[in-house]
């Protein structure tokens, strides 16, 4: 099995719907591949941190360590399986893109947040490309509460869509300023913060309509 | 022997759980052993729902069923679930029923409803609350606090550790935070009253911002929001370095009544050291106008 073959088996090996002998093969594989083990040891710390971003996907915090004392003790004829569905790594990392990766920006530049005149060497890039990453997530969470709004009460819906106006006025006022004074790195973290409102509501209606 | 992740073991706990059926309109009282640091899920979508922490290990449910609902509760050891379950076909009439909880002091407790209110009360271990329109009201020092609601007021009292609170348009008041917390609405006001967090982060898009108390030489205090106004007010004496910038907006420093008379800077960021430093204070708005004064 290559390691290629070995991640796109995840999902069918956490949901015990590979063979014995494919099952096998994988866990071989796994036991003698660095690379693999280290594809699953980097997804561990991103997982834990999802928690606190979507309440939905709760995976095991203790992810790896729980697959390596399975696969460890090998020749007991057992199976082995653990259950992280390969798409909750995929919505995973889309999140943790998408917002984690907006907060760092928000942090990194707040040392130089306080200069709007100051000169932001290729900030504008960075500030363009989270937006990019901000604005394929919040069309994703749109068109699933899209999907799912007959699921909410006529009175919720109103209301998201009042404050889904707030936050669009917000975006959009803060972005033109932003147009005006490119690299003004005050006004990228107030469009950051704004695409993460954004993501953040979305995310929060979007649960709603499975939870209630 | 398979293995299950954490929510799914729960789930299949969850799953024997026998549901009892009430009569629509009947009261509830209901008990069960659990343990004391159990995992309980409670689930009210039309009416109130209180929870209490108590000393034994035991949940005690009492209150009402109304009709279009059925009560449902369940588990054993670590896991237990309850709640209001509305009926497909006849639904449920919003603002009634009411649930009263009782669970050990350290139970781990997930509440959620749909436009009733949820007040906690007494509890050490961790709460998650979320309402779509109800009021969340949580009291006590407990390790985590996690509440959110689309429009309803939402507030939170005590030393609790961990904080994470989130509206829509309602509004979050939180009195006498101590430990970590952040606070985000997109146009309901957030007001932190006698104040003394370790951290806080406080975004808002337009609500406006009220921080009333102080800040310990190693607190941080970040607020940023996109039009809503933003009123610090801090004792003249607080050891802390400011950054204060509204792009559109004001900033109007007035610390200390024996210091010069306040001047409002517009469109300028406001560095500076009060008290020798220590703590950190920034704030950024887009055209909201920031105030910091001092306070008795």
């Amino acid at each position: 099995m290559t390691c290629a073959e070995l991640r796109a088996r995840l999902d069918a090996y956490a949901r015990d719907a590979l063979s014995r002998s494919e099952a096998s093969r994988f866990e071989e594989h796994l036991n003698g591949c660095a690379e693999c083990q280290a594809f699953l040891e980097a997804a561990e710390p991103r997982l834990a941190r999802t928690e606190s971003l979507a309440r939905q996907i709760e995976p095991a915090p203790d992810l790896w360590p729980g697959i390596r004392s399975r696969l460890l003790p090998r020749g007991a004829g057992s199976r082995r399986r653990f259950l992280v569905p390969a798409w909750m790594l995929a919505a995973a990392a889309v999140l943790i893109v998408a917002v984690s990766s907006g907060v760092t920006f928000f942090l990194s530049r707040g040392e130089g947040g306080g200069d709007p005149s100051g000169p932001v060497a290729s900030a504008s890039g960075r500030a363009a490309e989270l937006e990019a990453q901000y604005a394929s997530a919040a069309a994703d969470l749109a068109l699933a509460l899209e999907a799912a709004r007959t699921r909410l009460a006529p009175a919720t819906v109103a209301t998201i869509e009042r404050n889904l106006a707030v936050i669009d006025s917000a975006l959009a006022e803060s972005r033109r300023a932003l147009a005006g004074d490119p690299g003004n790195a005050t006004l990228e973290q107030l469009v950051v913060a704004a695409w993460r409102q954004k993501v953040g509501f979305l995310r929060r209606a979007t649960a709603l309509t499975t939870e209630l | 022997m398979r293995r299950l992740a954490p929510g799914l073991a729960s789930l299949a706990v969850l799953t024997a759980i026998a549901v009892t059926g009430v009569a629509a309109q009947q009261k509830i009282a209901r008990r069960i052993p659990i343990a004391p640091d159990a995992s309980i899920r409670i689930q009210n979508l039309p009416g109130t729902t209180r929870v209490i922490g108590w000393d034994l290990d035991t949940i005690a449910v009492t209150g009402s069923a109304p009709a279009g609902t059925t009560f449902y509760m369940g588990g054993a050891g670590r896991v237990a679930k309850l709640g209001l379950e509305s009926d497909e076909k006849t639904g449920f009439v919003p603002g009634t029923g009411l649930l009263e909880v009782r669970v050990p002091r350290g139970a781990r407790v997930w509440v959620k409803s749909a436009v009733g209110s949820i007040e906690v009360e007494g509890l050490s271990g961790e709460v998650d609350v979320a309402s779509a329109s109800g009021s969340i009201r949580i009291t006590g020092s407990l390790r985590l606090v996690t509440a959110e609601t689309m429009e309803g007021d939402l507030e939170v009292s005590g030393g609790s550790q961990l904080v994470r609170v989130r509206t829509g348009n309602g509004k979050i008041v939180l009195f006498r935070p101590t430990g970590d917390l952040t606070a985000s609405t997109v146009a309901g006001p957030v007001q932190l009253l006698d104040a003394q967090p370790a951290s806080a982060r406080i975004e808002t898009v337009s609500g406006a911002v009220t921080y009333d108390g102080t800040l310990d030489r190693r607190a941080s205090l970040e607020i940023q929001t996109h039009s809503g106004e933003v009123d610090l007010r801090l004792p003249p004496s607080v050891s802390a370095e400011f950054d204060l910038y509204s792009v559109g907006g004001t900033v109007l420093v007035a610390l200390s009544p024996k210091g010069p008379a306040p001047k409002a800077a517009k469109g300028k960021p406001q560095f500076f050291t009060a008290g020798g430093g220590g703590a950190n204070v920034v704030v950024r708005s887009f055209k909201g106008n920031i105030r910091l004064q001092g306070r008795d």
